[in-house]
């Protein structure tokens, strides 16, 4: 499988997923008007990688503002990473954020929450 | 047509603490644009990054449900455009306000869920969102399916208010006041 490169955009996040590495990395804002039409070729992406390989599967996020869309398009992906883990695959979710942008921190623990897999909420100055 | 008075504008605009208004035809890119000044004049009025988020975040949350909503019901020309008002209130709170032309009976049903979400308190509202966030998506969906409303009522300082007035024509205008 080929990695995926989006370049990002105002409104659209960079996304790197990098196959050998087993990592898929994303930086930015996300508020397209279609997410589903961005995210999906990540969800397609990690589904392959958890279906061909067992290897460890990292998702790096430096996220700062997603639209509600994105927001559940970032469900559907942290889902997939929960359902490895229920099934004993090593995942785990880093996200970075600027230790100012409260918001970002809110966010992303209202994500964490919901699972049970290892989500690091890493704040930096 | 009447004539353009730019003074009584003016006059409007200062009297209600206007700092951004808009009315038209939104496209996506003008949706960014707009957006990405609203956030610089934000920061450069030296706002907490949570402030800029959150104003932000309701700006594109409303006129991206509006273009989402004249997509989805066909509406075209006038009755596809969008208002949008950015002002601050007397006691320096940010008002994110719009409206666009609907159908009534979606008109009634926004203004009643709105009326529903303002009786919620703050943890209602997050389980209406995480709730509302587990529903099953429409593949051919492309919105945040109704995610948008209760992610406004969140980040609103007190209850959304929402409108409706009938137009001429059978169709009715909706807007929608969000304070930050």
């Amino acid at each position: 499988m080929q990695d995926l490169i989006v370049e990002g955009t105002g409104s659209i996040p960079a996304i790197r997923a990098d196959w050998e590495a087993g990592c898929v990395v994303m930086k930015g804002d996300s508020y397209p008007e279609n997410a589903f039409e961005l995210y999906q070729p990540v969800i397609d992406w990690i589904e392959a990688f958890l279906a061909r390989e067992d290897r460890p599967l990292r998702l790096q996020l430096q996220l700062l503002y997603l639209n509600t869309s994105s927001i559940r398009a970032m469900m559907d992906m942290l889902d997939q990473l929960q359902g490895a883990f229920d099934g004993g695959r090593t995942v785990g979710v880093e996200w970075r954020y600027e230790r100012e942008n409260e918001r970002v921190a809110e966010l992303a623990e209202e994500f964490r929450e919901d699972y049970t897999f290892p989500f690091d909420i890493l704040a930096h100055d | 047509m009447e004539q353009v008075d730019v003074l009584s504008l003016r006059a409007a605009f200062i009297q209600q603490g206007i700092m951004l208004c808009f009315n038209g035809p939104f496209s996506a890119m003008l949706i960014e644009e707009i957006g990405q000044a609203l956030r610089k004049h934000m920061q450069g009025l030296q706002e907490s990054q949570s402030a800029v988020t959150d104003v932000f975040s309701v700006y594109i949350e409303l006129t991206q449900n509006i273009r989402h909503y004249t997509a989805l019901r066909g509406l075209e020309g006038a009755d596809a455009h969008a208002t949008l008002i950015v002002s601050r209130s007397e006691d320096g709170r940010y008002v994110v306000s719009a409206g666009n032309v609907v159908l009534p009976a979606d008109g009634d049903a926004l203004v009643e869920r709105i009326a529903a979400l303002a009786r919620l308190d703050k943890a209602g509202l997050k389980a209406e969102y995480k709730n509302q966030l587990r529903q099953p998506r429409d593949p051919s969906a492309k919105t945040g399916a109704g995610l948008g409303l209760i992610d406004l009522a969140r980040r609103a300082y007190e209850p959304l208010q929402g409108s409706l007035t009938a137009l001429d024509g059978g169709l009715a205008f909706f807007s929608l006041r969000v304070v930050i």
